[in-house]
């Protein structure tokens, strides 16, 4: 579930460079979390924001389905903030100043929400209202196979019926009872409200109606933004678009990517914008990016690749700042479960323990990563902290270096060791001690590993994860491919339509990560019919266990499923590389980041003046 | 000359319908699934079935290849799955500022290269002469990301004199020079890797014209060696180059991927680049035409240029 999103699309590999924020304070205060602010608050200014290798292209909250750009989403979100705003400060909860309502009611057994809107205005002046949100809801409902963002099952197919009693209320009975903390911060964080009194009709010079209440013509509707939202020409002209609910209105947009925000002076919530404008530019790569950063001229905010944080220190004598967060997601080598020959291997578990007992991701995140990552001790990151790591993963998971270890489970079950060689099965069956099913004599412990191309600190993390493997006799051939190229190969299958399907042509994979959203669910990585579940793990165990964080309302429930999920490795876990952040020194606000509100709010950073 | 010009002309059309149907087999080979690459890892099944419909790729390869070029033939490139908007309209974009970027770098490798290779054509055989090719040579032979970079290095990171990149957001030719200090390095760093070859074709060409009777009919006649430079050895030994310009005008259309990369410039480089990466068969099929027609214009204009500026090539055909 958390992957399927937009902020997925940026996941990949895409550094956009706007996380960031925290609530504004006054001169010389704490800023959000904690970071002390020197010097005199200056109201205006202009900060400009590097945008690398992608730029929006759509700007309807509700993006198609067929577009997949994850840069949308930092366009957007500025202008219509989601129900639920994700992140407060660094924390990983939603942020109560920020959200759209004032207080989520869960009822009969968490099977029905009420939700009390904040009464706040749209820019033109107008409340917004619960027909914002029933707008919203039509036409997601009639359109829903047609939303980016929509998952199998989820809002608003999940939805019995929508009430709203009053103006500022709104009531949603649910098909099923769900976990309070995963929708609401997995799906009520998806869902913007969108101004029904501008925006419900058919055409650029039709009239304002109640189109959206009939199937025909919410799905006309529909088409009209769609069609709109594509128009890049437009976006900062069309009048549709100039009608927001959040601290930013759009001033200037090009189709090269380059765009500018100013504050929306009607803007309700508690961060007036104190800069004048904003200004993202966007870059062809991350070279050019560095080196304008480097030139110390025209950016303010940036994101540092990955290959260049060793330039870190130049940075600061030009006058920046850095920050770094852990991206909110979860890196891994992906096994195929259905390989020929090398799925018999890998559906093991004793095989794939000591895998990644020869795995030293304490030596990766220092030498390929600068230090700058999370240590990937299991499929939660340590930066959601005491709600969702668990004791377990926090003391380092289960399954840290040791090639001792992985050499005496791999001799326990009936493999010769050759450290520095390739490990052959020598009792193949499927008692306790012997290879496993369908192993057989003389099966050499190899793999290919296939992993995305034009990543040096990649590049080095998966030389170690090859070097380290052979302490334990375990042969990796690396292979690297372009990004699209190995997604495209990657086939689509999951734990359930995998036998059937082709998705055979590669055996060990690594693309980068899988983002989540405030709740670090497995749901739509490891469950059988996942979507994301690529490499078709499948145990009904770990199905309960989902099931139970996504639908049940036990607070024990998640750590079951996270230490389960940690041990049962349906993926080998790696070292998730942070997001490096520069900023000009006298930019304050910037700190502590918050990687979970679509990284852009802009609305808590000002500048400052030294004083004397 | 005319049936000459028709014949040539018909070859063209002929390479352009080739090229048009190589490249639609070449990116249709490539591995993978199109929808995949484009909507990523998590698109369901639904979607990609959505997907392949709304673009066509759930046809057979003969019928998109026959939609393709009807919709070619009516000026339609198709919509870039990555960008979400018209082929036509991102090549449209990019090529008239590649042209001024490629064109302003040609210019200067011109102004360079021909009086260098008349230099080198008077002192041939010297150590002048080995010096300056010595140069140009190494120049050349210097992969331009590394000339790029230690420009950069030294000029916009060290001195602070030139912008390093482009400003973000330029979508006019008029935008190109917002900032004017931002053109100095790509222009030169092109410029460089073209000098050499305009000055070695220079050079041999006016080696050649040198040893020709009426060079020293015009040194019997008195001229002054300024005037035999200029107005007799310059404008016959001068040919060559115009068959290389017009050989250079796939260049100017194919734009500098590296150059492109570097100084954060958009152009056709860059977008051929990055469709071919993501799979994005529009951009890609539509970038490889206007570069295939673009070739065949190039060499049919040296061509005619070539026998329109010497008799004795007008004559023979």
């Amino acid at each position: 579930m958390p992957t399927k999103r937009k902020l997925a699309a940026v996941a990949a590999g895409i550094a956009l460079t706007t996380l960031v924020a925290a609530c504004a304070a006054g001169n010389g205060g704490k800023v959000g979390g904690g970071s002390v602010v020197k010097g005199q608050k200056i109201k205006g200014g202009t900060v400009t924001i590097a945008e690398v290798a992608g730029s929006p292209n759509d700007i309807m909250p509700l993006g198609p389905s067929t577009n997949s750009n994850g840069f949308n989403i930092y366009l957007d979100l500025g202008l219509w903030p989601s129900l639920t705003y994700s992140g407060d400060g660094a924390k990983s909860v939603p942020n109560p100043q920020e959200n759209l309502y004032s207080k989520l009611t869960y009822s009969d057994n968490d099977k029905v929400i009420t939700i009390d809107l904040k009464p706040w205005k749209w820019s033109d002046g107008v409340p917004i209202t619960s027909r914002d949100f029933t707008f919203v809801y039509n036409l997601l409902k009639w359109n829903y196979n047609d939303w980016f963002d929509y998952v199998q099952g989820l809002f608003p197919v999940d939805v019995a019926k929508v009430l709203t009693p009053n103006a500022h209320t709104v009531v949603l009975d649910l098909t099923r009872s769900y976990n309070p903390t995963f929708y609401t911060d997995n799906v009520l964080a998806t869902i913007p409200l969108l101004p029904q009194h501008a925006w419900d009709k058919t055409s650029a010079s039709g009239k304002v109606s109640n189109y959206d209440e009939t199937k025909a013509g919410a799905k006309a509707v529909w088409n009209f933004l769609q069609a709109q939202g594509s128009d890049m020409g437009t976006f900062a002209t069309n009048p549709l678009w100039q009608v927001v609910d959040g601290p930013w209105k759009l001033a200037a947009f090009q189709s090269s990517g380059y765009y500018a925000w100013v504050p929306n002076k009607n803007y309700s919530g508690p961060d007036k914008p104190v800069l004048n404008k904003v200004i993202w530019t966007p870059f062809t790569t991350d070279t050019s990016e560095m080196d304008t950063l480097r030139s110390g001229t025209s950016l303010d905010v940036a994101s540092v690749p990955l290959n260049d944080v060793r330039q870190i220190p130049a940075l600061k004598a030009e006058g920046y700042s850095v920050a770094q967060v852990p991206t909110p997601g979860v890196a891994e080598i992906l096994p195929n479960f259905y390989a020929p020959v090398a799925g018999l291997l890998l559906r093991q578990l004793y095989i794939r323990q000591a895998m990644e007992y020869l795995i030293n991701r304490k030596q990766i995140v220092q030498k390929a990563f600068a230090g700058y990552a999370d240590p990937g001790n299991g499929p939660v990151p340590v930066l959601y902290g005491k709600q969702f790591d668990s004791p377990l993963e926090k003391a380092g998971g289960p399954y840290q270096y040791d090639p001792a270890k992985a050499k005496a489970l791999l001799a326990a079950h009936g493999w010769k060791v050759v450290p520095g060689g390739t490990d052959t099965c020598v009792k193949p069956g499927t008692a306790a001690d012997e290879c496993g099913a369908g192993i057989t004599s003389g099966e050499p412990l190899t793999f290919q590993l296939l992993f995305a191309s034009g990543t040096e600190s990649y590049d080095e993390q998966n030389a170690a994860f090859q070097s380290t493997e052979s302490l334990g006799g375990v042969k990796i051939t690396l292979k690297s491919e372009p990004f699209n190229t190995l997604v495209s190969t990657t086939g689509t299958c999951n734990g359930q339509s995998h036998p059937a399907a082709t998705c055979d042509d590669w055996q060990l994979e690594q693309y980068g990560y899988n983002t989540y959203l405030m709740d670090p669910t497995g749901a739509g990585q490891f469950n059988t019919d996942a979507n994301g579940n690529y490499g078709g793990y499948s145990t009904p165990e770990m199905n309960k266990l989902i099931d139970a964080t996504e639908y049940g309302s036990s607070s024990s429930a998640f750590f079951a499923y996270e230490d389960y999920a940690a041990r049962q490795l349906p993926l080998l876990w790696l070292p998730n590389a942070s997001i490096v952040f520069v900023y000009k020194s006298n930019l304050a606000g910037v700190t502590p980041l918050n990687p979970f509100s679509g990284l852009v709010n802009p609305e808590v950073w000002y500048y400052t003046k030294p004083t004397s | 000359m005319t049936w000459y010009i028709v014949r040539r002309i018909g070859q063209s059309v002929a390479v352009v319908i080739g090229v048009m149907i190589l490249t639609f087999i070449l990116v249709h080979l490539e591995p993978g699934s199109t929808a995949r690459a484009v909507l990523g890892l998590k698109a369901t099944p639904a979607r990609v079935a959505l997907f392949n419909n709304t673009y066509g790729l759930n046809r057979p390869l003969p019928v998109q290849f026959w939609l393709y070029c009807d919709h070619v033939l009516h000026g339609n490139f198709g919509i870039s799955y990555s960008a979400g908007q018209p082929v036509s309209t991102l090549i449209a974009q990019r090529l008239p500022r590649d042209a001024v970027l490629i064109g302003m770098s040609t210019l200067l490798a011109l102004i360079i290269g021909i009086p260098m290779g008349l230099y080198q054509a008077i002192h041939h055989g010297t150590v002048r002469d080995d010096i300056v090719a010595g140069t140009w040579f190494t120049l050349y032979s210097a992969p331009d990301f590394m000339e790029a970079l230690l420009l950069i290095a030294i000029f916009s990171v060290h001195f602070h004199l030139f912008q390093p990149a482009f400003p973000g957001g330029i979508t006019s030719v008029g935008g190109l020079f917002t900032d004017p200090s931002a053109l100095v390095l790509p222009v030169v760093v092109l410029a460089i890797n073209s000098v050499a070859g305009f000055s070695q074709y220079m050079r041999s060409s006016a080696i050649e014209e040198l040893a020709q009777d009426y060079m020293r009919t015009a040194r019997a006649k008195g001229l002054s060696e300024r005037m035999i430079m200029w107005r007799h050895l310059l404008r016959n030994a001068v040919l060559p180059i115009i068959t290389i310009l017009g050989l250079s005008l796939p260049n100017i259309v194919a734009g500098a991927v590296i150059a492109e990369a570097i100084f954060n410039f958009p152009g056709m480089g860059l977008l051929f680049w990055q469709s071919a990466l993501s799979h994005d068969f529009p951009v890609m099929l539509g970038a490889t035409l206007i570069i295939g027609v673009a070739t065949v214009v190039g060499n049919l204009a040296a061509d005619i240029a070539y026998g329109v500026l010497d008799p004795r090539i007008r004559h023979a055909v």
